[in-house]
């Protein structure tokens, strides 16, 4: 057989035969593929995921190269070149915000549960997988994103939009911001307003994710974003104590209820390892968020452990996933992080547009 | 809390109707059309139902024949939003809700 037998359809009938573990469905029909070159027997290509942060990219890259070398003789290399482009659900385009192409609701059900943390820790490790990433702070009664990403100067105001601060490669907006050192003592109709100019008025540019970090609970905020924008998905912080779950569920109903679809539960302070016996406490309990995930059908993201390093990166304004990368503690932030990249993919994937067709 | 079937309260397709009504395609293969006048006279808003007993306050009786929606939207992932020529704008109705008052011979 010659190298003339290398042809563009054999190669991608090859690819065929490799499936997106997520989506359910072969790479070539995804449209995956892209930039393919035959040079002699040498066959080079793009595979265009969902996601930068796509948690089996290096399996995928494996399977498109063994698929063409066993499926087509006389091939003597496959370069597979990893490349992602975050897709936009389809969505209604009034109310939303230009140039962003998803929206993540953080919530949890009460304050304490760690939810700012695990969101700046999402949020940065989006961004170290090389995606384009905005971090809202919306939790009125104790915004702490600028603390935790270690943002220094405010948002500036220019022709009427802000612009936001930046900070390890995320654009961050607070509503700490909108008030200074003073507490933030507002009413529905403020919190509303604030809420409506943070999302809207501010110069996020061109965003692949955009994380919400709203306040603990159901309220005002919450109502506010749902019926603001199109969200693609909210995660639900939580603990593993019962209480905290309980309320928790709370939380994820409302989000049901305004259609806003679960894209998993985050069990936080999963588990204390202790630094001087190295002993493992559950002190919190352990597997309750696995437990009340898989009851009402919603995909658990993961658990993190309750780590003193975790607080002190915190504290100083650099992110675990940042600080110590080869930590226990960022790699199980890396793994919630691919398995939510993974949700956000599927559900951009299953969502249907929902437009008002005017006669 | 009752669960509905996702597909009967997802819509497939919405449709204005100029300013007269809307018709719904449901994932279930239901259409709903409604009139104007029927959505006016169903707003779930609190001034036209009181929210202390329940009671509606404003129903279809109370709404002239010549009503029409000025304007239609969508209400993040969840509900409808009209203006009314009457000048009413604060209900949001949501798709449960729209399936639920759905005036066709089948479901009334």
């Amino acid at each position: 057989m010659t190298h003339s037998t290398i042809t563009e359809s054999r190669v991608l009938d090859a690819l065929r035969a490799v499936k997106d573990p997520d989506l359910h469905k072969d790479i070539v029909s995804l449209n995956f593929i892209r930039n393919m070159r035959i040079e002699g027997d040498v066959i080079s290509f793009d595979v265009n995921l969902t996601t930068p942060a796509c948690p089996v990219k290096e399996r995928l890259r494996e399977e498109s190269r063994q698929a063409v070398l066993a499926a087509i003789p006389g091939v003597s290399d496959v370069r597979v070149n990893m490349t992602a482009e975050v897709r936009r659900p389809p969505a209604p385009e009034t109310g939303r915000i230009k140039g962003v192409k998803n929206i993540i609701a953080v919530g949890s059900g009460k304050g304490g549960v760690g939810k700012s943390t695990v969101a700046a820790n999402i949020a940065a490790s989006l961004a170290r997988s090389g995606a384009r990433v905005g971090l809202l702070d919306a939790d009125i009664y104790g915004p702490s994103i600028p603390i935790l990403m270690r943002a220094s100067g405010e948002p500036e105001m220019k022709d009427g939009t802000i612009e936001p601060v930046e900070a390890h490669g995320v654009k961050l907006m607070s509503m700490g911001y909108l008030s200074g050192e003073m507490p933030l003592i507002w009413r529905g109709p403020m919190a509303h307003k604030a809420l409506q100019q943070s999302l809207l008025g501010v110069r996020w540019g061109e965003l692949d994710y955009l994380i919400v970090d709203l306040p603990p609970g159901t309220g005002d905020v919450h109502l506010t974003l749902v019926q603001s924008v199109p969200v693609t998905g909210a995660v639900i912080v939580s603990t593993a104590q019962d209480l905290g779950l309980q309320i928790s569920m709370k939380t994820l109903r409302m989000f049901q209820q305004t259609k806003v679809p679960i894209l998993g539960i985050i069990e936080n302070m999963s588990s204390y390892v202790c630094p001087h016996c190295g002993g493992k406490d559950e002190i919190f309990g352990h597997g309750g968020a696995v437990r009340a995930a898989q009851a009402l059908g919603v995909p658990v993201l993961g658990e993190i452990p309750l780590d003193a390093a975790i607080r002190k990166h915190s504290d100083s304004g650099v992110p675990v996933v940042l600080a110590e990368p080869d930590s226990s503690s960022a790699r199980a932030f890396s793994e919630v992080t691919g398995k939510l990249a993974q949700q956000v993919s599927i559900q951009a994937f299953r969502s249907i547009p929902l437009t008002i067709i005017e006669e | 809390m009752v669960t509905i079937p996702e597909e009967r309260v997802t819509p497939a397709e919405i449709r204005k109707k100029s300013g007269e009504g809307m018709v719904i395609h449901w994932r279930d293969g239901h259409a709903s059309t409604y009139g104007a006048r029927h959505l006016r006279g169903r707003c779930p808003c609190a001034q036209c139902v009181s929210e202390a007993t329940g009671q509606r306050l404003v129903s279809e009786e109370h709404i002239g024949p010549e009503i029409a929606i000025e304007a239609a939207r969508t209400v993040g992932n969840y509900a409808l939003h009209f203006s009314f020529t009457d000048g009413h704008t604060t209900g949001i109705y949501t798709f449960e809700y729209l399936r639920r008052i759905c005036p066709c011979e089948d479901c009334a």
